[in-house]
């Protein structure tokens, strides 16, 4: 542990943890996994929570439930502890909750306790609850949004009616928050239309917050999936007013809503990643199961804006490079295009005619030496 | 200016001028060789080492190209500002005459016509009209176009939040790349590292063209001697330039005549 971390526990362990500012608390969260942190401020957390229980109602839309398995995967603590210690409701979540669609001619029937589709719509109606995204929303085909379908209607309105009363949005995994894999270049890409929460890919125009012309400010935890200290720690953040909405977001987000403890501007995966030294000496993997520099394998680390290299996942044990995967670059706004292909140099790509820099570069080089060595025999014969 | 000497030897390249081009080939040379080692690996030499030698040619090739060349161009013409413009539009802007001159020399190269002089030095002024070949004119803009966008990609390779005097001009350009590297299918950061590679690439191919088509020839060889080292061309050496003669003063009928003595072959023109 660096001598800066121990002085801020240290700082930390003399203070009030509720008296503690934004920013030292942003800090701490930035510092500490979700375990540390909830282990160590469970009583505060618990006793500074002035409402009973915060609501989340976690949708899940175009997506494989990777983030959902993710935070489920978050071993110390668990899922329950975290929810616990927070004193959270998880009031839906449509893969962990008993309920289910019942329908009859079409229309939802019996109560809430037992219909899905009759639950979140209570739950909406009560408001005063945090709503969690996880998938992308499909606005196809022509806006109707009838490529995602649950229950009996659209994903697309389901999320507008969540959206509009909810105190605070959170976009969970690249799905949700730029759209991510199901709005990737393809022969079907305009047609299913898929937008995130409040941008996709790059833009912010085009998310469906705008689309459906609700004005909310929105936290993007991107990632696939996210890791669950991201999750935890921001929903902790949030429920504990350390993250005021809207006035603090625009100190603690980039430009495409990350919390950039999270997902720092000035710092990429490539700068602490566990193979850095092989780039350092320039030593480069030529082909996946070797222990080098995984860049000549299409890494797009140094792309990357994350603190995985110093987080680290799986319960702070490994991350994608140490475990031996070029980094996919899978938090940044543009993946999967920006990404792909994910296992070629990004200075490889194809830029003209499917040819890639260097090539292109290459070829101008040698016919700029061809032409001096022409140019300068006709020269010297004096011609 | 000339020499006392001999008046056929000219100052081409003051000392400015031949210190700038050295210090501008040294720093090229040392960030395009350390610039491909960083980026591709070479194992010739240790990456802090590479990237402590690129770091320090950076200021040397900025302050060279920003600061000292644009000192010379201004600083060597006489007069006021608009002088000062057409003398910089003169040497270095690549303009009809150029245009000419490089298709002559397109022409040549294919065999048909004269190699053209591109040096015109003026005996009435002593002062060079024009000096550089036109391919070099257009080089040159070229040239300082990369070298912009090179440090500007360079920046934020160096460093994300870099900022200057408190300024954060990384995330301006951060910012700036995010407009333009969706298109391409890139982040901003893989956007600048791209072109950062692109214009390396065409540093390279700026020397070759350089050095290789412009003076891999051996009667240019006396411009290296010139930018590099003396500063002076010998104008009896007529190749690739050409002096412009003062014009024969012309007399009237009157100065010519009003002395009845004289007779039109004794009048003596200038």
């Amino acid at each position: 542990m660096s001598t800066g971390i121990k002085n801020l526990l240290h700082t930390l362990d003399s203070l009030d943890f509720l008296k503690l500012d934004r920013r030292t608390f942003m800090k701490a969260v930035g510092v500490f996994g979700a375990t540390t942190f909830l282990g160590t401020y469970k009583t505060e957390i618990v006793s500074a929570l002035e409402f009973a229980e915060t609501k989340i109602i976690w949708l899940h839309g175009a997506e494989c439930t990777g983030c959902s398995e993710s935070i489920l995967n978050g071993g110390n603590p668990d899922i329950v502890q975290a929810i616990s210690k927070l004193n959270v409701n998880l009031a839906y979540h449509e893969t962990l909750l008993a309920q289910q669609g019942l329908f009859v001619d079409g229309e939802p029937v019996n109560t809430s306790e037992l219909n899905s589709e009759l639950l979140v719509d209570e739950l909406i109606e009560e408001g005063n609850y945090i709503l969690v995204v996880e998938g992308a929303i499909a606005n196809g085909p022509d806006g109707s949004g009838r490529y995602c379908v649950i229950g009996n209607r659209t994903f697309k309105e389901l999320f507008g009616k969540a959206a509009a009363r909810a105190n605070a949005i959170l976009a969970v995994g690249t799905c949700a928050t730029y759209g991510g894999i199901t709005c990737a270049d393809s022969a079907i890409a305009e047609v299913t239309d898929y937008r995130g929460v409040a941008f996709t890919k790059e833009n912010s125009s085009k998310g469906m917050l705008t689309e459906l012309g609700i004005h909310k400010p929105v936290i993007n935890i991107p990632g696939c999936p996210a890791h669950p200290d991201w999750i935890l720690l921001t929903i902790g953040a949030v429920i504990l007013g350390k993250i005021k909405i809207p006035d603090d977001l625009e100190t603690i987000l980039d430009q495409y809503g990350r919390p950039t403890v999270f997902f720092p501007t000035d710092h990429t995966v490539h700068e602490n990643c566990p193979r850095r030294g092989y780039y350092d000496r320039g030593e480069f993997d030529e082909q996946i199961g070797g222990e080098k520099c995984l860049w000549k394998l299409g890494c797009k680390a140094p792309y990357s804006h994350a603190d995985c290299a110093i987080r680290r996942w799986n319960g702070s044990v490994s991350m994608c490079t140490q475990a031996g995967s070029p980094c996919i670059a899978c938090v940044e706004p543009g993946f999967p295009d920006s990404a792909r292909p994910f296992y070629v140099e990004a200075e490889d790509k194809g830029v003209l005619l499917g040819a890639n820099i260097d090539t292109l570069s290459k070829a101008a080089v040698g016919a700029a030496t061809v032409l001096a060595g022409v140019h300068a025999v006709r020269r010297m014969k004096g011609e | 200016m000339k020499p006392k000497d001999n008046p056929m030897v000219v100052e081409r390249y003051t000392v400015l001028d031949r210190t700038a081009h050295t210090i501008h080939a040294v720093a090229m040379l040392v960030l395009i060789i350390t610039g491909f080692k960083i980026y591709a690996g070479w194992d010739f030499m240790s990456f802090h080492n590479a990237r402590a030698l690129h770091m320090i040619a950076v200021p040397a090739l900025l302050a060279v190209n920003w600061i000292l060349i644009p000192y010379n161009i201004f600083s060597v013409s006489e007069g006021g500002v608009q002088e000062k413009i057409a003398h910089f539009m003169d040497h270095y802007v690549f303009g009809p005459e150029d245009a000419k001159r490089l298709n002559a020399i397109i022409l040549n190269f294919f065999g048909k016509g004269e190699y053209p002089a591109f040096t015109i030095y003026d005996e009435v002024s002593g002062h060079y009209k024009t000096k550089l070949h036109p391919l070099m004119k257009i080089l040159i803009v070229i040239e300082g176009t990369a070298i912009f966008v090179i440090a500007v990609s360079g920046i934020v390779i160096y460093r994300l939040d870099w900022a200057l005097l408190g300024l954060p001009i990384g995330s301006w350009i951060l910012s700036a790349g995010d407009l333009v590297a969706p298109a391409f299918n890139m982040s901003s950061l893989q956007f600048y590292r791209a072109l950062h590679l692109v214009m390396t690439y065409f540093f390279v191919f700026e020397l070759i063209v350089h050095v290789g088509i412009l003076e891999f020839n051996p009667h240019v060889w006396k411009y290296h001697k010139a930018i590099f080292w003396s500063g002076k061309e010998d104008l009896s050496d007529s190749r690739y330039a050409e002096i412009v003669k003062p014009k024969p003063k012309q007399l009237s009928d009157s100065e010519i005549w009003h002395e009845s003595s004289d007779t039109p072959s004794e009048v003596v023109k200038d």
